[in-house]
């Protein structure tokens, strides 16, 4: 990396800047001007989101014209810019932006927080950010905290019901145990390598040394909390049950985005996927969390409940995905990455696509519940087409691009010589797949006599919902140019 | 055809090359036409109309591309290119090439995919035709169908295993939702358990596909290499995955009971479908995939084939002739079928594999026929039990001349489209197993005779006061039932048009290295 500089700074950090700025204008204009329209705000959000990607992509630019070619480096080398930092960015500044275009599907329980509603949704975003510069403990510490909090500020907006309220204190404990965990995990690898810099502690890693592996174990573990997998996982479930969908959306796939990021630039480019202890846990945790809430689907009682535990099930394949991301000889090093880094644009998507389906359901007074979602096409045709489309993308069901995920991340595991982790992988996806099935079935099958909805306009939200629910079939047609920049992204971090 | 086989050419007289994309078209014209009809109102009988006609229409385009593909492989057999991949049918475009494990797009077909290719087609659209009755669910049943259509063809042309595992797991939710709508009763369960079998295949079939993807060091999804070679174990684990997963699919004994149950409990046109193309779908992948990428392993476990298919011809025979339930009743014999494609597989000689070839193609008309016409007799005495029926001959003389028709052609004789597969199955299969020939044999004749006997009960004996009022068939049914059961006569009277197509994918099959 080159040395520290103006430009490195401005590279590294101005998507992380501009997103703080306009949040913090935000929030001020909501406070001191509350007679703003929502939509004043909802653009705002947007403005800083497209901005930041845009400050991304022009420090892709400057990395291509820097010396190495490769990444900018600032702070004393505890941020980069590169090309694994411009993917993330980009797919960080997507996510918030979906939340933001279909956060007026909650308008009316947000009420006047609706401009602190965007505002969190930026400061998460920037979090996020933060997570996918940082190679240093410090930074990952201070990235992870910001996207946490921000989340959790974004469940407990919608107070005036008890559900959402409880759902965002029990986040709220999670995310303390799961820092918690981070912290002590990040302590033990500090005191066992003497250094805070994760590429300088992969150089003082010794291979199978115990203290070393369970602070590596309890990092994934803290980590892992922002996937929604196991043992920290009911967060994700409460708030898919308790919140309103565009909410329960905003926070679900932005949790999947910045934890999936977070977890390859430690564990991938921190702690390389050569080493041993880890890639064990991850695997054995990926494979449990793939298990785990696919076994609980087949029980899901509401459909709120189910999108929860596939939002889950997609955490669990983030993990397995880096089991196979740099053991074995048959793959490049970062066949995992690569199937990571695609898999969380797919992931993110089908997560929102099933929220707004979710949603759109709240707005036509549909209960979420079997009883509910009978007849569902008949009774409103654009939730049917969501909630459909949004499960199968979950399940990995073609023509979405879920399924091809789902088989780069099994050869990717196969590759690493974690075969076992594959035929978990694949399984919990199988059993999800008959749980969405049934729901899907109800939907078009079963012909209640229940008067049809009244259609209305469609929201902003509901088509923006459409475009993710449909872009899950066209990512799996164009997934040629998807996996070529999930492959250069990945390149970085071999 | 012989125009469209001359059309299929990739290179103009100005020396242009435009692409061959006679298999593209083939698959994807049937779901293109789903999209339009899920855009499509519902809520008129001018728009039920329009939607089931938009059903035969895609169904019938599939037919048309179908059509151009097997004759293209027919007109160039006596040149010994037709009914080996590689050929004018060869499509490849690059898809996944930035993955350390290449994919592409890539289609072709060999002679096993050519026959199932025609019975496929046929049957949706004879299907889709039939479903011009129909008034409920008219837009699931159209969007459902055309994609399960879709799936079905795209499994049998796809050269990629990505690709092959991606239309292997669309064609289960189609299924799934079209038995839970239009099941009888047990819909849920039915529906639920075949789908579970379906994604239990598809589990194996991706691991299997992983094994010889790393394994052959190839670092490609690309299925064109064969045989296929891989150290130790590999071979045998990979051949056993394979087959496992075909045996699911094609319903052979113990593995039977999902299909049974399905084709037992959906309405008659799609009973028709499950039945006449499920279990081919199987039967090609164990032909093509396990003995075609594993010639010698397959060969080194012919036993095993031999022993499953006389179970499973024996048992399905026997409960033929137990059951009183008259669609069960062609489940069982569709059974027997695949047990003589499992002897044939045993045989494991070029005969053999052209037989199976034959049957397969015999074997969709023969149990597409039989279902809608049981659909049929059951729509029209409401009555499933063969028990309860009889006579009925006299009311409706054309349903039951059909009927007999395709129970000669069950029964394999002379003239009619299973003769040359059988004969082909026992000649081929005869040296290497004879015992297990004969009580095949035995087995077949079995079936063959409680087919003839449900005839006899079913359509013989006095007339009875209830089916007075019973209906013959009418132009729309004459029309469906006679495509099918026409092709049933052409392909027995002139079984030598696509005799050489089968023989060269058979050769190619057992001999990839010499074909």
């Amino acid at each position: 990396m080159p040395a520290p500089n103006g430009m490195a700074v401005f590279a590294t950090m101005l998507p992380t800047t501009l997103l703080v700025v306009l949040a913090a204008v935000g929030g001020l204009l909501g406070w001191r001007r509350p007679g703003l329209p929502p939509s004043f705000h909802r653009w705002l959000g947007a403005l800083a989101l497209v901005g930041a990607a845009a400050a991304a992509l022009v420090a892709l630019r400057g990395v291509a014209l820097s010396t190495n070619g490769v990444g900018l480096a600032a702070y004393a080398g505890g941020v980069v810019a590169d090309r694994f930092s411009a993917y993330a960015v980009l797919l960080l500044c997507g996510t918030g932006l979906i939340a933001i275009l279909t956060s007026g599907a909650a308008e009316e329980r947000l009420g006047s927080r609706l401009p602190a509603y965007h505002a969190l949704i930026l400061t998460a975003t920037a979090g996020g950010t933060i997570l996918a510069v940082q190679v240093e403990m410090g930074m990952l510490v201070v990235g992870l905290g910001i996207v946490v909090i921000s989340l959790v500020g974004i469940v407990a907006m919608e107070k005036t019901a008890e559900a959402p309220g409880v759902a965002a204190f029990r986040s709220l404990i999670s995310a303390g145990v799961a820092l918690a965990l981070m912290l002590y995990g990040l302590a033990i690898v500090y005191g066992a390598t003497g250094s805070t810099d994760l590429a300088a502690v992969r150089g003082h890693f010794l291979h199978s040394a115990p203290l070393e592996g369970l602070g590596l174990a309890l990092t994934l573990l803290g980590l892992a909390y922002l996937v929604g997998a196991p043992p920290l996982h009911h967060w994700m479930l409460q708030v898919a049950s308790a919140s309103s969908g565009a909410v329960a959306g905003a926070v679900v796939s932005l949790a999947v985005a910045a934890g999936g990021i977070a977890l390859i630039r430690v564990m991938v480019s921190g702690f390389s996927a050569t080493m041993h202890p880890w890639v064990v846990v991850a695997g054995v945790l990926g494979a449990a969390a793939c298990l785990y809430p696919a076994l609980l689907s087949v029980v899901a009682g509401s459909v709120r409940r189910l999108i929860g535990l596939g939002a889950c099930l997609q955490g669990g394949l983030v993990i397995s995905a880096l089991v196979g991301s740099g053991r074995g000889s048959d793959l490049r090093p970062s066949g995992g990455v690569i199937a990571l880094l695609f898999g969380l644009v797919v992931f993110v998507l089908a997560i929102q696509a099933s929220f707004q389906a979710v949603a759109r359901m709240e707005e036509d007074g549909i209960g979420g519940d079997l009883a509910g979602v009978r007849g569902l096409a008949r009774r409103s045709p654009m939730a049917a087409v969501l909630l459909s489309l949004g499960l199968a993308g979950l399940a990995g069901l073609p023509p979405l691009a879920g399924f091809l995920v789902r088989i780069l991340v099994a050869s990717s595991a196969v590759a690493g010589g974690y075969a076992w982790v594959a035929v978990a992988g694949v399984a919990a996806s199988a059993i999800y797949a008959i749980a969405v099935l049934r729901w899907i079935g109800a939907a078009y099958v079963e012909d209640e006599e229940l008067p049809a909805v009244v259609p209305h306009a469609p929201r902003l939200a509901s088509v923006v919902g459409l475009a993710c629910a449909l872009f899950g079939v066209v990512a799996l047609l164009l997934a040629g140019p998807l996996l070529y920049a999930a492959d250069g992204a990945a390149s970085v971090l071999r | 055809m012989s125009f469209l086989a001359q059309a299929t050419s990739t290179t103009t007289t100005s020396g242009v090359t435009f692409p061959t994309l006679v298999l593209t078209a083939m698959v994807w014209s049937a779901v293109v036409f789903a999209v339009v009809a899920l855009l499509m109102p519902n809520q008129t009988q001018d728009q039920l109309r329009r939607m089931k006609s938009l059903g035969s229409t895609g169904a019938g385009a599939a037919l048309f591309f179908a059509v151009w593909a097997v004759e293209t492989q027919v007109s160039q057999a006596a040149a010994g290119t037709g009914g080996i991949p590689g050929g004018d049918l060869f499509e490849q475009h690059g898809w996944l090439s930035s993955f350390p494990i290449a994919s592409t797009y890539h289609l072709d077909a060999d002679g096993t995919a050519l026959s199932v290719i025609l019975v496929v087609s046929v049957v949706f659209f004879c299907a889709a035709l039939a479903a011009w009755r129909n008034q409920r669910h008219v837009k699931l049943l159209t969007v459902c169908l055309l994609t399960l259509e879709t799936a079905s063809l795209g499994i049998l042309v796809s050269y990629d295993w990505v690709l092959f595992l991606l239309f292997w797991t669309l064609a289960i939710a189609p299924v799934y939702v079209l038995a839970r709508a239009f099941g009888h009763g047990k819909g849920e369960r039915v529906a639920t358990r075949y789908a579970a079998t379906g994604l239990v295949s598809v589990g194996l079939l991706l691991l299997a596909a992983m094994l010889i993807a790393f394994q052959a060091g190839a670092h490609s999804f690309d299925m064109a290499t064969t045989p296929v070679s891989l150290p130790g174990d590999g071979e045998a684990v990979a051949f056993w995955l394979i087959t496992a997963a075909s045996l699911l699919a094609m319903a052979v004994v113990p593995l039977h009971g999902a299909l049974l149950d399905l084709e037992e409990d959906s309405s008659g046109v799609l009973s028709a479908i499950f039945a006449a193309v499920l279990p081919s779908l199987g039967a090609y992948t164990l032909v093509h995939v396990a003995v075609g990428f594993f010639p010698a392993t397959s060969g080194s476990f012919s036993l095993f084939f031999a022993v499953v298919a006389v179970v499973t011809v024996v048992w399905g025979g026997l409960a033929a002739l137990r059951t009183d339930d008259l669609r069960r009743l062609i489940g069982h014999v569709g059974t027997v079928f695949m047990g003589l494609v499992l002897l044939g597989v045993a045989g494991h000689t070029s005969i053999a594999i052209t037989g199976i070839m034959f049957l397969l193609l015999a074997r969709g008309l023969v149990i597409g026929v039989l279902m809608l016409l049981a659909s049929l007799i059951q729509e029209r005495t409401r009555r499933a039990r063969i028990s309860q029926l009889g006579g009925l001959a006299w009311q409706a003389p054309f349903l039951s001349a059909f009927w007999l028709v395709a129970t000669l052609a069950a029964a394999g004789v002379p003239l009619l489209a299973a003769f040359a597969g059988d004969f082909f199955i026992f000649t081929g299969s005869f040296p290497a197993h004879r015992w297990a020939t004969t009580v095949v044999l035995a087995g077949t004749l079995l079936a063959s005779g409680v087919l003839v006997w449900t005839a006899q009960r079913v359509f013989l004996g006095a007339s009875r006061d209830t089916f007075d009022r019973v209906r013959d068939i009418g132009p729309l049914e004459l029309t469906y039932l006679g495509i099918l059961v026409g092709l049933i006569v052409l392909i027995g009277v002139v079984p030598g048009h696509f005799a050489e197509v089968f023989q060269n994918g058979a050769g190619y099959i057992l001999f990839p290295g010499v074909a």
